[in-house]
């Protein structure tokens, strides 16, 4: 306590010294709160955008369709059946459930023709899972049994499509044959899922089966959940459940590139928190070399009076840790209240990203928010006092191992 | 008894390829309960000399025993100890911690002690203080003290944790005569009240009138021994 006393009277020594210490800190806390507030906001919202647009909280496939369900294959397709939709509805925490059917498109204007990705949703039940219809911006969903399509307004833009108009569909069957679905454009949406507004169109189940001449066949179920946290047990608890091929599939399974993609960001931040405050670690250490040269005689005294090196180290250490607790609070209320700012009005998307629409992998756009935990906080925190005490230990026992006889008459 | 012995004491240092003798060969006995000082021209070898007693500085040959026990084979830890349980200093410049007060310059020597409560602590520094007429001061940080209140400090944090022995660099150099002469006498008040064995190093005529035994050096060696009673 007495040495904890001493530590914090000697920050006193020089006050102006040991806040610009503890500035480059704060400084580096604040950096990492903000970066941090900002994956943890995207993260949030691209893990939303997933789960209410592209994948629910649980899918149900069969694997050998999984495994290839970027290619949009029309085969190991899935015959819906009472028994299996009842086995489904029996999983923990579930709310509801669709079908739906993805396939490949060639999109045709008259003129130009993109590549897209179909997919065929039951009209109605499909907003009991998906929040599609919440973010049309014109018109309204396909009825069902129509050839009436919807699709991203930006797409709509690219091809040059209005509300009304008739796009042509290129598909090819289950037996490679061609054909196509005439669809009628009824509506166009502009969620905050960019690939979702450059590259689905979204027609009625029942006629992409027709059309495709799957018959009733699905690619997948998608099921939504109460809480999306029940989502990984839930698939590993339902897939041994489920009967033959079929397979349940989180929504964490869904965005897979996605979560590694977000584990390497993480890693990046941590490395930018380890090179901030490896710089503060160098203020740290020219403080403490300092406040040792300034107190050489002291530290001679000290010596005489029998204090062993490692009592001085853990005096200089005391100080340190102080310069790292303060650095710590500062950077504490900074970055909250940066996070503040932050979210007042939130962050436009395309500002980042230069007015373009690019969106790094991300699937999100438009204004986004920073998010916080408080776990975070605390790590930094931590860190932060953790790397203050480290780099003071060398100047420490710099100082703590000169000779007395030098020490005291600062020879 | 002796507190310390002497026998044969060289100090070398090396000054690039140069070596440069400091003390050359001295031989010393001091009784417990000397007020002695040591006294030469500067670069005689007195702080040296003073040094080696302290446990401060190691020499080059010879032997030093400190209360019938050899410390030429401590290591530095173990050197540490000794100035810590039975070791006072008391240097030109005070040496005081300026961040803390007259007391907590005081109580920081007893407290590497650990062996007394709080409240035993507080006393004995309170009563040192008044021993040494700063009981009113104890709350003062260095900077609100004159030289001769701050050696009184440095000599209250010398004589705090009870030595054996207390050396004093040069005690009175900072200090007008008059202060001076307070010091002293409050030192050799203390040196006939608690038996402390003194020992100073010094180049001032005043304080070689206070001494009890008067040791002169010269070149690093002993070139007069006088008792005086």
């Amino acid at each position: 306590m007495f040495f904890l006393k001493m530590a914090i009277k000697n920050l006193s020594r020089h006050k102006r010294r040991t806040v610009i210490t503890a500035l480059i800190i704060a400084f580096a806390i604040l950096i990492y709160i903000l970066t941090e507030g900002l994956m943890i906001g995207m993260t949030e919202m691209s893990f939303d955008n997933i789960i209410n647009l592209e994948s629910g909280h649980l899918q149900v496939a069969n694997q050998d369709y999984w495994d290839d369900r970027r290619e949009l294959p029309l085969r190991d397709l899935i015959r819906p059946s009472a028994a299996v939709e009842s086995e489904l509805k029996q999983t923990e925490g579930f709310v509801d459930l669709t079908k739906r059917l993805n396939f490949s498109v060639n999109l045709n204007n008259g003129i130009d023709e993109l590549p897209v990705t179909g997919v065929g949703i039951e009209p109605g039940q499909d907003s009991q899972v998906f929040e599609l219809e919440q973010h049309l911006v014109e018109g309204r969903m396909p009825e069902a049994d129509s050839s009436e399509i919807i699709m991203g307004a930006k797409l709509a833009e690219l091809m040059d499509f209005s509300l009304g108009d008739f796009a042509i569909m290129l598909i090819r069957t289950e037996e490679k044959t061609f054909n196509t679905i005439d669809g009628e454009i009824v509506g166009l949406f502009n969620t905050p899922h960019p690939s979702l507004n450059e590259s689905n169109i979204f027609s009625s189940l029942s006629t992409a089966q027709q059309r495709l001449n799957v018959e009733d066949k699905i690619s997948h179920y998608v099921l939504r959940l109460e809480d999306q946290d029940q989502a990984v047990n839930a698939a590993a608890s339902l897939t041994g459940r489920l009967e033959g091929e079929l397979n349940a599939y989180s929504w964490r399974d869904a965005a897979e590139s996605l979560v590694t993609m977000l584990e390497m960001q993480e890693i990046e931040t941590q490395v930018i928190l380890a090179i901030i405050l490896t710089m503060a670690a160098v203020g740290i250490v020219n403080t403490v070399i300092l406040s040792a040269l300034e107190r050489m005689e002291e530290i001679g005294m000290m010596k005489a009076l029998g204090m062993h090196q490692r009592e001085i180290v853990y005096t200089f250490m005391g100080e340190a840790a102080g310069i790292g607790i303060i650095g710590g609070v500062m950077g504490i209320i900074m970055g909250s209240l940066g996070l503040w700012i932050f979210n007042l009005n939130g962050i436009d998307m395309s500002a980042l990203t230069g007015g373009g629409d690019i969106n790094y992998g991300f699937p999100l756009s438009g204004t986004i928010y920073a998010g916080w935990e408080i776990s975070s906080f605390i790590f930094v925190f931590v860190y932060g006092v953790f790397v203050s005490i480290l780099a003071s230990i060398f100047p420490a026992l710099w100082a703590a191992r000169k000779d007395p006889v030098k020490a005291i008459y600062h020879r | 008894m002796s507190l310390i012995k002497l026998r044969g004491l060289e100090k070398t240092y090396q000054q690039g390829k140069i070596a440069v003798p400091a003390l050359r060969g001295i031989d010393l006995e001091i009784e417990s309960g000397e007020f002695t000082t040591i006294f030469g021209p500067s670069g005689s070898g007195k702080t040296t000399l003073l040094n080696m007693i302290g446990c401060l500085d190691k020499s080059t040959a010879g032997e030093i025993i400190f209360d019938e026990h050899s410390i030429n084979d401590l290591n530095n830890k173990e050197l540490a100890e000794v100035r810590r349980y039975n070791l006072g200093f008391i240097f030109q410049s005070y040496n005081l911690i300026p961040v803390l007060t007259a007391f907590e310059n005081v109580e920081f020597a007893i407290r590497l002690i650990e062996k007394h409560s709080k409240k035993e602590r507080r006393d004995r520094v309170m009563s040192l203080l008044e021993e040494v007429g700063l009981g009113e001061m104890a709350n003062r940080r260095p900077n609100e003290l004159s030289g001769g209140q701050k050696q009184r400090v440095a000599i209250a944090r010398a004589l705090i944790k009870e030595p054996k022995l207390v050396l004093a660099d040069e005690p009175t150099a900072n200090l007008d005569s008059e202060t001076s002469q307070e010091v002293l006498e409050l030192m050799k008040e203390m040196n006939r009240e608690s038996n402390t064995t003194f020992i100073f190093s010094t180049h001032d005529p005043q304080v070689m009138d206070y001494a009890r035994r008067l040791i002169e050096i010269k070149d690093g060696k002993i070139t007069n021994d006088q008792r005086r009673d």
